[in-house]
This record gives C-alpha cells, structure tokens and sequence, in this order.
C-alpha cells in the first residue's frame, strides 16, 4: 500500500505528536539500512519525475532536479564519505578502514525565502542514512506536498518516505520547535539571523551535531575583457539575470551587487543595454505571479533613494516593480534591497572591490577574460570570506562545499576501524 | 511667480467635490506636470529621479503616470526642500509612530496659506463654514513653534472655523496629558445651545477624555457638538477599540450623535488635503488632489472593489516633493465615482499599513551588517 501525501506532510499542534513521529522515524533507520546508492537511485528517479510541464513554473525546480541526479551525487558522496562509500562499503585510509554511519533522526529547519530548501536539506540528511524531521515553513507547505507527492511515486517500496516526517507549525510555536530539537541527533538550520539565533538556542541532546547555513548575500564582478566583448556580452548578461531571477533575489547566493571593471577607453553603455534587454527577456519568460506590498514599498523606496541622493546616479526600470538596476560608481557594497534589484557599480579595479568584502559574502560569480586576475581574486575572496566563487550563471547551483563546509558529512558519523588482525 | 499659481488657487475657490472625475483629472494632470518642471528646476536630485523614470512625465496622459516618490524619502535630514532657507516659514514633522525617523517638511509662505485653505475648503464642506467655539482636545502648547508636528499641524489646520479655542488638557512636568475638567465643564456649560467643534487625535480622546469621563459617569450635554478625530488607531488597536464602540461612547459622553463625529485621515507629508469619512464611511479625494490605490505586483491603478498601495497627489506643496506621494498604507477602492454621499470620484476606504518587510531568511543580512557597520 502507498503513503498518501498528505501523510507526509502534517499539521502538527502537540509536542506529542512529535515525539511520535521521531520514535517512528528511529525505528525506520534501525530496521533497514540504505546505503548512499539506494538513496541516490531513488532521487534519480525522483529528478526526472521532476521533469513535469506542470512543475514548469515552480521556483528553483531546475536545480533541485540538478542535484538529485546521480552524475551530481555520485562524486559528491564518493568525496565526502568516501571512495567505498557509495555501496555502504569501508574506504582504507592507510591501515586504517572508514565508513559513514547515520546520526539517526536529522532535524531541518528550513528558511522560508527558498521554495525548494526544506527538500535540499532533507536530501543531504537522507543521503546519510539517516531519518528526516523537517518542519516546513508556513508559506512553503503546499509546494513542498506538490513535490512531496512525485517522491512517494519514485519510491513505491516506501524504503525512503518511511523515513521522513514533515511538520508543518507556526514558526512561533516554541514549545513545538522544542520538542522537536529534543529528538534529534542532528540539525541542519538555515535562516536569517533571528531564525538561526532562536533554533540554536533549542534544546537540543548534548550529542546533537549542528549545522547552521546564516544569513549571507552575494555578489558578481566582471572584468573589462568579459563585458566588453561583444561576441560574449549577451551570454553573460543572460547569465546575471538567470542569478537575479531564482529565488527572488531573496536567497543568500543571489547576486545583489555587479562590479565591472573600469576598460580603458570602454564606455559600459551598451553592456548595461544588453543587460537591460536580458532583464527584460527574463521577466518575460518568469513573470512574478504575486509580491509582498512591502517588497514593493522597498523597491520604490531603492530607486528614489539611489537617484535622489546622488545625481550622477543611474538607473533602469520599468513602470512596475518587476526588476530595477541601479547604476554608478565605488565598491562599497549598498544595502541589498532584493527583489531583482542588481546595482552595478563600476570600479577601477575588481582586487579593490574584493578587499573590502567583510565575511558576508558567500558567493562570487565571476565574468572573466583574464585567467591570471580570476586566480588572484578567488584568493584574495576566500582570504576575505567567500565560500563559493563561481562562473556567472551558476551562483546558485547547489553543490558542496556550501558555506564553506560539506553538506553530507556533518550529518553522519564517520568510523574508523584499524584492525587488530594485522 | 511660476504659471501654476493661479490655477492652484482656483482650483482651491471651487466646491472640492462636484467635478466630474475626468474634468478634475485633466486639471490636476496639467497643474501637477507644471509643478513638475518647477521642481526639477529647484533640486538636481529629484530631477535626476524625475528623468530617469520609465516615459516622460511631459507627455503623460494620466496623473497615475506621473512620477510619484516614496513617502519615506521624507524622512531625509535635511529636508528635501525646493525653497532657500530663508524662505522656510515652518517645518512639519510627523508622528513617526511605525520609525523612529519622523518625516520633516518644510513649509514656504505659499504653500502654508494654501495648507490652510485647503484644510477649509475640504473641512467646510462636511460641517459648513461657520465660525465656532473651538474645543481642543490636547495642551495649549503648540502655538508659536517653528517646528510643529501632525497634532500641532491638525489643531491649527482647523484654526480657520474657531471663534474662539478653548484646549482642555494640561502636561504634567513628566509630559503625562491631564484632563483640566473644570476648564472643560465651563466650556461646556456655557455652550450647551451652541454649535462647537471639537477635535482631538482619537487615541488622545479616548484615553484622555471618552474613559476617565465615562469611568465617572460624567456628560458634556453638548448635543450640537461636531467632532473632527484623527491619527490613526494603531495606538487603540492593543484596546481592541472598534470604531462603532468608539463613536458611541464619545457621542455619549458629548451628548451628541454618533453621526456628528467625522474621522479623518491626514498626513503631515500631504499638507492641506484631509480625507474625512463620509455619511456611506467612505474617503474621497478633493478636487486639488487626488489619491490612487496601486496594485504592489504592477503599481497600476487598482480596480473598484480591489486593494492596494496608497498615493496620496496634491497641487498645494510648492515647497518640497509632496505632490506625488506613494504612501506606506493599504486601501480599497469601492467606486471611481458615485458614492451615495454624493460627492465625485473616488471614494476608498484605508485597510491598514503595508506590513513591514520581513526578514527574508538567508539572503537576509541587514542585521548582521548594521551590527558590525
């Protein structure tokens, strides 16, 4: 017999219920274990069932389809966990033997900006053998069901969905998020500073492992060598929108700053046409279908402020609040606003932009044409903070290490035998 | 003097609500273009803002195509101003109840006297034209100030219909409001056959007036009693006070009907132009102004029945960028035109504020910034 979907994701209104769930949950681990490869064949078959014209629309579905593939799983596992690892095997560390083993019961408490995180961060505990509590923030419940119901169709033996429990609360419900921190073995915490401070303050079990992604921003730079060529000006500005556009502009690798290296002679006018009509080309083909009066309010207020405050200040946008590029000089990086809202500042030297960078950024996508400063800027962005750097295009695909640390291995515990029959 | 003088005071000796709506359109559009011109030339950066908004205001064919600006950019220190310095004659400030930034206008000699008439004009025609004894519901303090914040600027505003003020609250030394009842018991015995208006903020009127008078089964019996109310009710929203319960009360406690007592809605930002609530509960736009509700997905002008970001549009302020303000509050359209009150144009209701932006999870990183900037 199948799971219902509505069985997979519940309302849930007692401590109680959670403690249920997660006693349930541990008893799937323990009586079944799945190796990274079963997990793996599972979500391939769940990325193509992704591949449904009615899903077309969704929010970062293109790249959860990317990760649950298993050409991207496959050589993620091997390094995390190891060459052996795939097959449940051990892997020989010189006279010594290791292999990944669950935690047990992963709690996951997703942000609410990203439509597809409560299911990203599910999968990495999954892939761990591990057993997944995750609670769905308010506004995410009904497309995560939606791509809940095309897992339960990809995993007809239930090997997998008998080991997820999907709560949905009031975020301010503590005595829920509490009961929910206190039968986990891990956690993995994404979120702004508030959410990220409020869950790690639960009371977790002293042997709980925790993985906090926080808040971070994201920026892209190119150099005069890339935007001015105009064979490849085009491709890079459909690059930068596509990273504008995910998300809203709302998750932490969405750009929210452009940096473009001053050319001699070069005037950035046409560059910043054709990204004008790459922008335009993307809100055709991704519309917002709805926003937050406030988003609005906050964009209007962006594009006075930038344009009133300094009349050498440019910007491009339309009479809606669809997507807005401010335009002008410096490397100081603006408050972001979000809501595809790109600043593009020109600089005289990218290394300059870089070095004022202050732990906040987590990901660099880059446009260059000069091999030699693309090596000298990745080294001066990790020394100054950057976890990800990363060609324009691809700022959000999600692939370890993110934030600096593994996805996988933070949630299982890794064994060592050394054998005493040697 | 700039050519739109003149069409602005005309505007201002009109009825503010028998133009049919295209009529009035037409006019504002034609004025409000000329205010335009007259602001890029006095401020290099509004009218770098003005020229890089998407169509040339020159060759708009609505107002809802004309630039409008965030009410927040008011909240610049220094004031946005369009005049000298010597020419400043007042600056407003509002109430900054939702920020702790008060907006702050600046006020020149014309725009003032045209705050003033267009207070009355408006005013006028919901409780007449006459002249009454003037029962301010608030200290005595404000007059003479260079700097006058929204109560200040409402008590003065409907200076215009005193025939004398009476202001029956008092400050203690810690700045609590106190009832002065034997100032207000005098005022009311001597007027119990007068007709008087009465103002007060309304969350100042229920806390200072309306409960301590009712806790003590106290009546005014002033039953030609007209009371104008106004701020908002965000301070009464933790009270749970409903507007119904509200009017009753303060009726009883004047004496008087509910249906004597008119709240309205004004913004320092928007000097001169108030919105009352009508006989049918509604809020009209007068006709040297006007408001439009934008949908926040396209910022196009809302159907009827639809909710929406407010602007707020007015002619009067010559002196800072208030004629074109998208407003941080939420209001319905019921009609473009035809309210049962008679009045022409639209007519909405407000439905709160825009929620503030909430923290957007983890591409959120304000807190974090201003922590260590």
């Amino acid at each position: 017999m199948s799971i219902s979907t509505t069985e997979l994701t519940h309302a849930v209104h007692s401590p109680a219920e959670i403690s249920a769930a997660a006693a349930k949950l541990r008893q799937a681990v323990s009586a079944l274990e799945l190796s990274p490869y079963e997990v793996m064949e599972i979500f391939d078959s769940w990325a193509k069932s992704l591949d449904a014209r009615e899903l077309d629309d969704l929010p970062g579905i293109p790249f959860l389809r990317l990760w649950l593939r298993r050409g991207t799983l496959e050589p993620i596992i091997a390094r995390e966990l190891g060459s052996n690892a795939l097959h449940g095997g051990w892997t020989e560390y010189g006279r010594a033997k290791c292999k990944a083993f669950p935690l047990g019961v992963v709690g996951h408490w997703p942000a609410g900006n990203v439509e597809i995180q409560p299911l990203l961060s599910m999968t990495c505990g999954l892939l761990g053998g591990n057993a997944a509590l995750v609670r769905i923030p308010s506004a995410l419940v009904d497309l995560t069901r939606l791509l809940m119901e095309k897992l339960v169709e990809s995993d007809p033996g239930e090997r997998l969905t008998r080991r997820i429990f999907m709560a949905a609360f009031d975020h301010r419900r503590q005595d829920l998020q509490g009961a929910m921190a206190q039968v986990v073995d891990g956690a993995m915490i994404w979120g702004g500073e508030e959410a990220v401070l409020q869950i790690r303050g639960l009371p977790f079990p002293h042997w709980a492992k925790i993985a906090v992604f926080g808040p971070r921003m994201s920026v892209a730079a190119m150099d005069a060598g890339a935007w001015s060529n105009p064979e490849e000006q085009k491709a890079w500005c459909l690059r930068m929108a596509r990273d504008v556009w995910q998300f809203d502009q709302q998750a932490c690798s969405s750009p929210q700053v452009l940096f473009l290296e001053k050319g001699e002679g070069q005037s950035t006018g046409q560059f910043l046409s054709c990204l004008r009509r790459a922008f335009e080309t993307e809100n055709r083909a991704h519309p917002r279908r709805t926003i937050p009066a406030a988003l609005t309010s906050e964009i209007c207020q962006a594009r006075a402020s930038w344009l009133l405050n300094d009349p050498a200040h440019r910007a491009v946008f339309p009479p809606g609040p669809d997507w807005t590029l401010l335009v002008g000089e410096g490397s100081n990086i603006p408050q972001p606003t979000q809501g595809k809202t790109l600043t593009v500042l020109e600089v005289d030297d990218l290394l300059k932009a870089v070095s004022k960078f202050d732990g906040n950024v987590q990901t660099l996508g880059l446009g260059m044409a000069n091999p030699e400063k693309e090596k000298k800027l990745a080294l001066l962005a990790g020394n100054k903070g950057v976890d990800r750097i990363v060609k324009l295009g691809r700022m959000h695909v999600f692939v370890p290490p993110w934030d600096g640390v593994d996805l996988i291995r933070p949630m299982v515990r890794m064994v060592r035998h050394v054998s005493s029959t040697d | 003097m700039p050519l739109f003088e003149d069409k602005i005071d005309h505007l201002l000796s009109v009825p503010p609500y028998v133009q049919p709506p295209e009529e009035r359109h037409a006019c504002l559009l034609e004025v409000l273009k000329e205010e335009l011109d007259y602001a890029c030339q006095r401020h290099t950066g509004y009218k770098n803002y003005i020229e890089q908004w998407p169509g040339d205001y020159r060759s708009a064919a609505r107002v809802a195509d004309l630039p409008f600006l965030p009410v927040r950019m008011l909240k610049a220190n220094p004031p946005l101003s369009f005049v000298n310095e010597d020419e400043i004659k007042r600056t407003l400030t509002s109430s900054a109840t939702t920020s702790q930034t008060p907006s702050r206008v600046v006020l020149d000699s014309p725009t003032a006297r045209r705050m003033t008439k267009g207070i009355v004009s408006i005013v006028r025609d919901f409780i007449g034209p006459a002249r009454r004894p003037y029962l301010v519901v608030d200290t005595p303090g404000f007059q003479g100030s260079s700097e006058l914040g929204a109560r200040g600027a409402a008590i003065q505003g409907l200076q215009p219909f005193a025939s004398e003020t009476t202001h029956c609250l008092t400050a203690s030394v810690q700045g609590d409001l106190i009832l002065d009842r034997d100032r207000l018991k005098q005022f009311a015995q001597d007027r119990q056959d007068t007709e008087v208006l009465v103002y007060g903020f309304t969350y100042i009127l229920w806390n200072h007036l309306v409960k301590p008078l009712r806790a003590d089964g106290v009546r005014l019996n002033l039953p030609k009693a007209r009371i104008l109310h106004s701020g908002g009710w965000k301070r009464l929203q933790d009270q749970a006070v409903e507007k119904a319960v509200f009017n009753e009360q303060l009726a009883g406690v004047f004496g008087c009907s509910p249906d004597q007592i008119v709240d309205f809605y004004g913004m320092v930002e928007s000097v001169g132009v108030i919105y009352p609530d009508c006989s049918a509960g509604n809020k009209h736009g007068p006709v040297f102004g006007d408001v439009i509700v934008r949908n926040p997905l396209t910022l196009e002008p809302v159907a009827a029945g639809e909710h929406g970001i407010v602007q707020v549009c007015s002619v009067l302020p010559t002196s800072f960028p208030g004629h074109l303000l998208l407003t941080e509050d939420m209001a319905q359209v019921l009609a473009y035109d035809g309210c049962p009150c008679g009045r022409r144009g639209i007519s909405f209701r407000f439905v709160g504020r825009v929620p503030k932006a909430e923290l957007r999870g983890c591409g959120n990183i304000e807190n974090r910034r201003s922590a260590t900037s």
